[in-house]
């Protein structure tokens, strides 16, 4: 089966590399957690494969799609959701995906039962009619990921997609992206919510510098570090250099 | 300064006032450099000869002069007013740090006070600013007691300050949070405009000879004058005590309002706070979810602006000012008053292209979610021509009909102010493509305008098509020479797309 995503010899520079000579590939229908410190360079890696930053050198195919070459029909395969939601404040949630619908091309009658089934799914379908300037961050980042999702995308790309929401939302989203890998969607995830990583995740990928330190299952990174009861906090911890004990 | 003090508070203001003066200077020094030198410009060739010619003019307390006096005094109050309006609105509106002063041990009345103080100061130097070139020199050159009508524009000022606040807050009572701004920036137009409509009223109604001002001059003497109407031409000729019996008395009334709404403020502002969440009831209109990228982005476009009160109130700014004139046009055209039709043609199109600039500027560079278009599989060229068509069609809608009657009363004419006022939307809209300004559509609110640039290019653009439109509606084929030099203009400031996405990168950094 071809991979969801390939990057190769992917690099980036701003003032310094923010991405430098990135490898990674994500399987067809996993759900891939990508995970660093502040500034490792995941959100910039995200961007060059969502086709809103152009990297300097390297290769992104989503799919088999060449992205570089042909950014069009590697954008129809996939969905962004950024941590800040993208909506319009004076729109309902059911404009929005009106329109999210009509950038992607999606028939009619499918968006308009996808909208319904995704705006009751995450709890918003009573609010469908009011503008979303009134919403919570909660209600926001819901009808951004419901904009994500509307035209059914094969791979979803979220960048810290459970920042701000409350247990109950955070939740409806959890289930939600497990339904999508179990419908076969490919879900690329980036969360400082190291449990998150741990409890959903099929593969973990962990980067700083922009590049790739390790990546695997999490019985894999343990056995890399040789403790099998290990948790995730320990083993990011130790491969960032991040673990310095606290002052008592 | 004792913290926490009303001039402790107000320093503040005007610190952060400054600061903002300062940020926006650091952003485009160019326009500061530029308004500098059209005061310098309009002192030395308008306000030096006035004084000049004011020397030989002694001005006396008369019926006439008091009559002329009163009347300008009202003007630049109702525009002072249509400021304050809205600025009120945004008062309650505006959070910023109003959560943070209300949660202090400040008294909301003091933070009012400042507030409101701080409106009518910069009402007060906007207004210097634009009479200022005008009044210095006279009173240098001819009348140094003159010098005190400066002392009157405070005066207008916090007169107008309170009366704004009270207006507002009535609204607020009366119709509600949400609507309150809508409407005061709506009112803040009509007050605005009202000034200029009653002056055409005359042409409206068919008087074609005189003016307003001719009239009232004329019936001047007749008008029973009380005692008070005179104090406004005193104190504008220096009479201290005509100043300071204004002055205590615009004084006054803005501490009567303070001491009255004060302690209104404070709950208004709370309940203004939770109105953007709750006020806008759900209304759940069918969706149409057809149509594709263009139907959908045109369809997003005429939502957004047919909900932005600010931007709906500076439009129907424009819109005031073109009806009447599209109405003269029309008699003229119905009367074969072929002599004034070319003039009416050209100036429909000049306006016509300003409308569509205000319209385009908004729906090309306003995007809250540019990642989201950007990540699209569309061309970015279809959600161009899609902003474009959604910023054409109020302006179609509206010219439509004055058009199509204008065509059936003078069918050259209306042919060419038609193909005008299409030329001249299309190179506003093109303009404003290649010199976008992307940003959140809440900080246009701020911004406004677009750059310097760009509005003197659609100035200059607009003024030589409408030009050429005049000329070929008097039939006259010179009309090709400012039509060249329209395309001329547009061929040396257009930028490609390679030049566009340059120019949004270098913005970005």
């Amino acid at each position: 089966m071809t991979d969801a995503l390939v990057i190769k010899g992917l690099n980036k520079t701003f003032r310094a590399p923010a991405v430098d000579d990135l490898n990674l590939t994500v399987r067809s229908g996993e759900l891939y957690a990508l995970l660093g410190p502040n500034g490792a360079g995941k959100t910039t890696t995200l961007r060059m494969v969502a086709g809103l930053l152009k990297p300097d050198s390297g290769v992104i195919e989503i799919f088999g799609v060449d992205a570089l070459a042909d950014p069009t029909a590697a954008k129809r395969l996939l969905a962004w959701a950024p941590d800040e939601p993208m909506l319009y404040d004076r729109l309902t949630p059911l404009e929005y995906l009106e329109f999210v619908a009509g950038l992607w091309g999606v028939e009619a009658q499918t968006a308009r039962d996808r909208s319904e089934e995704l705006l009751r799914m995450l709890g918003l379908w009573e609010e469908r009619g009011r503008r979303c300037e009134g919403f919570s961050r909660g209600m926001k980042q819901k009808t951004a990921l419901a904009g994500a999702l509307i035209h059914d995308p094969k791979l979803l790309i979220l960048d810290e997609p459970l920042t701000g929401l409350d247990a109950g939302a955070a939740r409806q989203v959890k289930d939600l992206l497990s339904a999508r890998t179990r419908a076969g969607a490919t879900v690329i995830l980036t969360t400082h919510i190291l449990e998150v990583a741990e409890r959903m995740a099929d593969r973990i990928g962990i980067i700083q510098h922009g590049r790739l330190l390790t990546e695997g299952r999490l019985e894999d990174l343990r056995a890399q570090a040789g403790d099998g009861a290990a948790t995730l906090e320990d083993l990011f911890l130790d491969l960032t250099g991040q673990d310095q004990a606290t002052p008592a | 300064m004792r913290p926490g003090s009303t001039l402790w508070l107000l320093a503040h203001e005007m610190r952060l006032g400054w600061r903002g003066v300062l940020a926006r200077r650091g952003e485009n020094r160019r326009s500061g450099w530029v308004a500098l030198i059209s005061v310098a410009l309009v002192t030395l060739l308008a306000g030096v000869p006035l004084g000049l010619m004011m020397r030989r003019i002694e001005i006396t307390v008369t019926p006439t002069g008091i009559v002329l006096a009163d009347v300008v005094l009202a003007v630049i109050f109702s525009l002072m007013l249509s400021q304050t309006v809205a600025a009120a609105a945004d008062v309650l509106y505006d959070r910023g740090d109003l959560d943070l002063l209300f949660s202090s041990p400040i008294s909301p009345r003091k933070v009012l006070t400042v507030r409101f103080a701080a409106i009518a100061l910069n009402l007060f130097l906007v207004f210097s600013a634009f009479l200022g070139p005008f009044l210095v020199p006279i009173a240098l050159i001819a009348h140094p007691p003159w010098l005190a009508a400066f002392g009157v524009l405070a005066v207008i000022a916090v007169a107008a300050t309170a009366c704004g606040l009270v207006l507002a807050m009535a609204m607020f009572a009366a119709i509600g949070p949400r609507r309150t701004r809508t409407i005061a920036q709506v009112l803040s137009a009509l007050i605005g405009a009202g000034f200029f409509l009653v002056t055409q009223a005359r042409t409206l109604f068919g008087h074609a000879a005189g003016s307003v001002w001719s009239d009232l001059m004329a019936a001047a003497p007749a008008i029973p004058l009380p005692p008070a109407a005179a104090l406004p031409l005193k104190a504008l000729m220096g009479d201290p005590g005509a100043l300071a019996i204004l002055l205590a008395a615009a004084v006054a009334m803005f501490a009567c309002v303070n001491v009255w709404l004060g302690g209104r403020f404070a709950a208004d502002s709370a309940a203004a706070g939770g109105a953007e969440a709750s006020a806008v009831k759900a209304r759940t209109r069918p969706v149409a979810f057809t149509g594709g990228a263009f139907a959908a982005t045109v369809r997003k476009e005429l939502r957004l602006m047919a909900r932005d009160a600010a931007l709906m109130s500076q439009v129907m700014l424009r819109v005031l000012y073109l009806l009447p004139l599209a109405f003269v046009l029309l008699r003229n055209a119905g009367a074969r008053e072929t002599l004034a039709l070319p003039g009416g043609a050209a100036a429909l199109t000049f306006v016509a292209g300003q409308v569509a600039a205000s319209l385009s500027w908004i729906t090309v560079s306003a995007e809250d979610a540019p990642d989201l278009i950007a990540c699209a599989p569309t061309p970015v060229s279809t959600f161009r021509q899609a902003k474009l068509a959604a910023a054409f069609m109020p302006v179609a809608i509206l010219l439509t009909p004055i058009l199509a009657v204008l065509t059936m009363l003078s069918p050259g004419v209306g042919l060419a102010a038609t193909a005008g006022c299409v030329a001249t939307a299309l190179a506003n809209g093109l303009i404003n493509i290649w010199y976008q300004r992307p940003a959140k559509r809440a900080e246009f609110r701020r911004r406004r305008g677009s750059s310097w640039f760009s509005t003197l290019a659609e100035l200059l653009v607009g003024a030589a098509i409408a030009t050429a439109t005049g000329l070929a509606a008097a039939g006259q084929p010179w009309a090709v020479i400012p039509a060249l030099v329209a395309g001329v203009l547009l061929l040396a400031i257009r930028r490609t797309d390679a030049q566009i996405a340059q120019a949004l990168r270098a913005a970005a950094r």
